[in-house]
Parts: structure tokens; C-alpha cells; sequence
């Protein structure tokens, strides 16, 4: 079962892939939705006894969902009636997952918390159902939700840079500040976000959650500034996400007041990424500099050896 | 857009074909020919560098092989003589205008209005390039020793360039 939904998964993300990442935060989701509607499968899922309880809330003809990953039967009986005010699926799923986060500091990333979140929407607990039991598309809403929020953020910055209300920044500053904006946003959840970077982990997930890390990476490199089109490209978002992930990681283990061990250890890690370019184009040039020299002597000798005669 | 990705290898391409040419054939009488051609292909790669920052597309991993692949293939066909330099530019640069005529029909099919500028900007560029390809021709490409069998392989080689870009 979960191989199945893993190669749907592969096939899902390949699809959604396309060349430019300035595509929405939730991508991810709403390509697995676009693919499954236009999927021919109907295989049943084990838990959609559970939640074909009963639906009280929803829109009268909502068929109870299935998870979002897999598939589901095709909506028939209802003849595809569907009311104006009727919310997609995603839509009413974003609202669950988005009620449910007040929960989870209590409840963890878990069935409990969207069960609560979904309590609190008037709807039935067996709206849970909807999702995996792991809590794994509670968290990667959540990511997906901090990433929107980290796009808005730095494009007010940029609009208000460009309208010279604003200093630009260097860039080391303005990583350190985007990467600590970001991360900030972990700290209601901070107990239980240990547990969902495992979650996170699970094969499962990997694609969900590498396509939302890259494309956070991308955003934070385009509002810096970034115009490169050779393979800095890929060096830069590769430096960028290892400052991330080993931030993030240090700010796990942080017990530092309003964790300024963790900002510290950013903002030293932000200063090698500088060093290290600076050096790398050093070297690069004292190269350049060196293979000019030695071409020079070479001439030279040449020109001693008396080989150098134009015939 | 998966087009300026393209159009942005091809122009990478063709830049590195140019050093290569130039790197052996410099100092001979096509020299400053292919200066100038050169010159008008830095510029256009110039455009395309500017349209993948805007439209935040990623460029393929495969860019230092095609840095270092066109550079060959343009000092290749230069030790060929000036006739093969000649057909090799011949044959790129028919391929680009292929390219560029295809992007057109695309973009005049979905909607000249809204590309209007984009448009503008590749039928000068395609202009650029068929120029190139008659100079070429002018400049007895066509005299090359296994000119069809030279052209065919260069031309096989920038399409599977372009197929493995566009997917890696």
C-alpha cells in the first residue's frame, strides 16, 4: 500500500515538475489533487469504511474523501452536481489543517490535533480520516504555509526597498535576516518540530517536502538578489540549504533566551558562505594570474631559444 | 517557461561555438567576420540571461559540459579550415532559426498581443541568425569536404544537447 502510494507519489511529483519554480507554495498538494482527478484508478483505500460514517456538516452529496495521496472513487450519483458555495477539497482540507495547527502544541503532529482542529470547524471528528494517521499532511501544510508567509514577507521588504522607503541590504545580512524570519516561525511549535522533521524524513514524504525546501531556497535567492544563470545557481541554493538545515538543526538543541545561540551560529555560518566565495573567486583569479605567468615565461623562452621566428 | 530555457542553451551554445572558432581562426581573414557574429551572439545571450532571471527559470545542470562541448565544436570544425568553420555555423545557426521560427508560430498561436515585445525582440533575433547562415553560405560552407555529413552530425548533436537539457 504505502509502495503504491509511494510510485504514485514519484509519478505525481514528476508531473507537477516543471522548469520554473515561481510556482505556488502549495504545489505540491494541489498537483497530487489535479493528478487524481484526471486518474483512472478506483482502487479502494483499507480506511474508507472509517470515515464513510457519516458527513454531517459538509454540503449535502459531499462524498466522504479519501486521503489526498491516493486514490479515490470517481464522484458518481451525484451526477456532478456541485452548488456554487460548494469549497473544492483542497480548500476545505486547508481549513481543517489550518484550524488544527493551534493544536498541535498540545497534541503533536498528530490524527488528535486535526480532529480538534476539525472540531472546532463544526465539523465531525471523522474528518480526520481524511488524513494519514502520521500527521504528515498537517505538516507539510504547515511548511507550506510558513513559506507563503516568508514570500509575502520578503516581497513587502522588496517593494518597500524599491520604492526607497528602505535600505538595501547586503547580502549576508539580508540571508541572515530571511533565514531567522523563517525559522522564527518555528518557535510556537518548537516542542513537537523534532517529531515532524522525522515525519518529514519518511520516504513518503521526501519529494513533498525537498520541493517546498527548494523552492523556499529559490525565493530567498531571487528577492537577494540573485541573477545568475550558470552554475552559481545551483552552488548558491546548495550552501543556502545546508545554512538552513544545520541552523534549524542547532535551533532544536537551542535553550538559549529567544535563542541567540542559534543566531549567533547563523549568523556564523552566513559570514564562511561569504568567506568562501571571496576565496573561491580569489583562487580563481590567482589562477588566472599564475597561467598568465607562466604562458609569459614560456613566450620567453621561446623567443630565447630563437624559436619564436615568424616564417 | 521551459522556452526561455531553451533559447537561453542554444545562445550559450552558440557563444562558446564562436570562442572556439575564433580561438583558431582569429587571426585569419575570417576573423573579423566571425567577430562580429560573435559580437551579436553575446548580445542576444545577453536578452536570454535577463529573460531566465525574470522568469526565475532554472538553468540545466548540464551547462559546464555545453561551456566546454561548444567550445570544442567551434575550435573542431575551425581546424577543418575556414570552410569548416563556415559549415559549422551554417548548420547551428539554421537549426536556431528553426528554433526561433517554432517559438513564433507558438507564441502567435496563443497570443500575439500579450507577446508582443517578446515577439518582437525573437523575429529580430531570428533575422540576426539567418543573416549569420548566409554569411556562411557566402562564405562557401557549402564547399566543405562532407559538407551534408558534417552538417547532419552537428545539427544531431544540438538536438540531443537540447533534448537532455530540457529534461535535466
Amino acid at each position: 500500500m504505502a509502495a503504491a502510494g509511494g510510485l504514485r507519489r514519484g509519478r505525481l511529483w514528476r508531473g507537477a515538475r516543471v522548469r520554473c519554480q515561481h510556482c505556488p507554495p502549495l504545489r505540491a498538494l494541489q498537483a497530487s489533487t489535479v493528478l487524481r482527478r484526471v486518474s483512472d484508478e478506483h482502487k479502494k483505500e483499507p480506511f474508507t469504511s472509517s470515515s464513510q460514517q457519516h458527513f454531517d456538516s459538509p454540503p449535502a452529496g459531499h462524498q466522504p474523501e479519501q486521503e489526498p495521496q491516493g486514490p479515490r472513487p470517481s464522484y458518481t450519483g451525484q451526477g456532478g452536481q456541485e452548488s456554487e458555495d460548494y469549497e473544492s477539497e483542497e480548500q476545505l482540507q486547508h481549513r481543517i489543517l489550518t484550524a488544527a495547527l493551534e493544536f498541535v502544541p498540545e497534541h503533536g503532529w498528530t490524527a488528535e490535533a486535526i480532529a480538534e482542529g476539525a472540531k472546532t470547524l463544526g465539523l465531525s471528528v471523522a474528518a480526520a480520516g481524511m488524513f494519514h494517521s502520521d500527521g504528515s499532511e498537517l505538516i507539510l501544510h504547515f511548511v507550506s504555509e510558513c513559506n507563503a508567509k516568508l514570500s509575502k514577507q520578503l516581497e513587502k521588504e522588496q517593494k518597500l526597498v524599491q520604492l526607497g522607503e528602505a535600505e538595501k541590504k547586503p547580502i549576508d545580512e539580508f540571508l541572515r535576516d530571511a533565514v531567522e524570519a523563517r525559522l522564527r516561525m518555528l518557535i510556537p511549535y518548537i516542542e513537537k518540530w523534532p517529531q515532524a522533521l522525522s515525519i518529514l524524513l519518511l520516504p513518503r514524504n521526501i519529494p513533498s517536502g525537498l520541493t517546498l525546501l527548494t523552492s523556499m531556497i529559490d525565493d530567498i535567492w531571487h528577492y537577494a538578489g540573485d541573477q545568475s544563470t550558470d552554475f552559481n545557481w545551483y552552488t548558491r541554493r546548495a550552501v543556502l540549504t545546508g545554512i538552513y538545515n544545520t541552523t534549524e538543526l542547532v535551533m532544536m538543541q537551542d535553550s538559549s533566551p529567544d535563542f541567540e545561540d542559534t543566531w549567533r551560529f547563523l549568523e556564523n555560518r552566513v559570514a564562511d558562505a561569504m568567506t568562501m566565495s571571496n576565496t573561491a573567486s580569489q583562487v580563481q583569479s590567482t589562477g588566472e594570474a599564475v597561467v598568465q605567468g607562466l604562458m609569459g615565461a614560456a613566450v620567453t623562452i621561446k623567443n630565447l631559444a630563437g624559436l619564436n621566428q615568424r616564417r | 517557461k521551459p522556452q526561455v530555457h531553451t533559447a537561453f542553451i542554444r545562445g550559450v551554445g552558440a557563444n562558446r561555438i564562436y570562442a572556439g572558432q575564433m580561438a583558431v581562426l582569429g587571426r585569419s581573414s575570417v576573423g573579423p567576420i566571425i567577430q562580429q557574429m560573435w559580437n551579436q551572439e553575446k548580445d542576444h545571450l545577453k536578452k536570454f540571461s535577463e529573460l531566465m532571471v525574470a522568469y526565475r527559470v532554472r538553468p540545466t545542470v548540464l551547462l559546464p559540459f555545453w561551456n566546454v562541448a561548444g567550445f570544442v565544436l567551434g575550435a573542431g570544425s575551425a581546424l577543418l579550415g575556414k570552410k569548416g568553420a563556415m559549415a559549422c555555423t551554417v548548420a547551428v545557426e539554421e537549426s536556431i532559426s528553426e528554433h526561433y521560427n517554432n517559438q513564433i508560430r507558438t507564441l502567435v498561436e496563443e497570443d500575439p498581443e500579450i507577446y508582443k515585445e517578446l515577439l518582437q525582440v525573437i523575429k529580430q533575433f531570428r533575422d540576426d541568425e539567418r543573416e549569420h547562415h548566409d554569411i556562411g553560405i557566402e562564405h562557401d560552407a557549402e564547399a566543405t569536404p562532407a559538407y551534408s555529413v558534417l552538417k547532419t552530425a552537428i545539427q544531431l548533436g544540438c538536438k540531443a544537447a537540447i533534448f537532455l537539457s530540457e529534461r535535466i
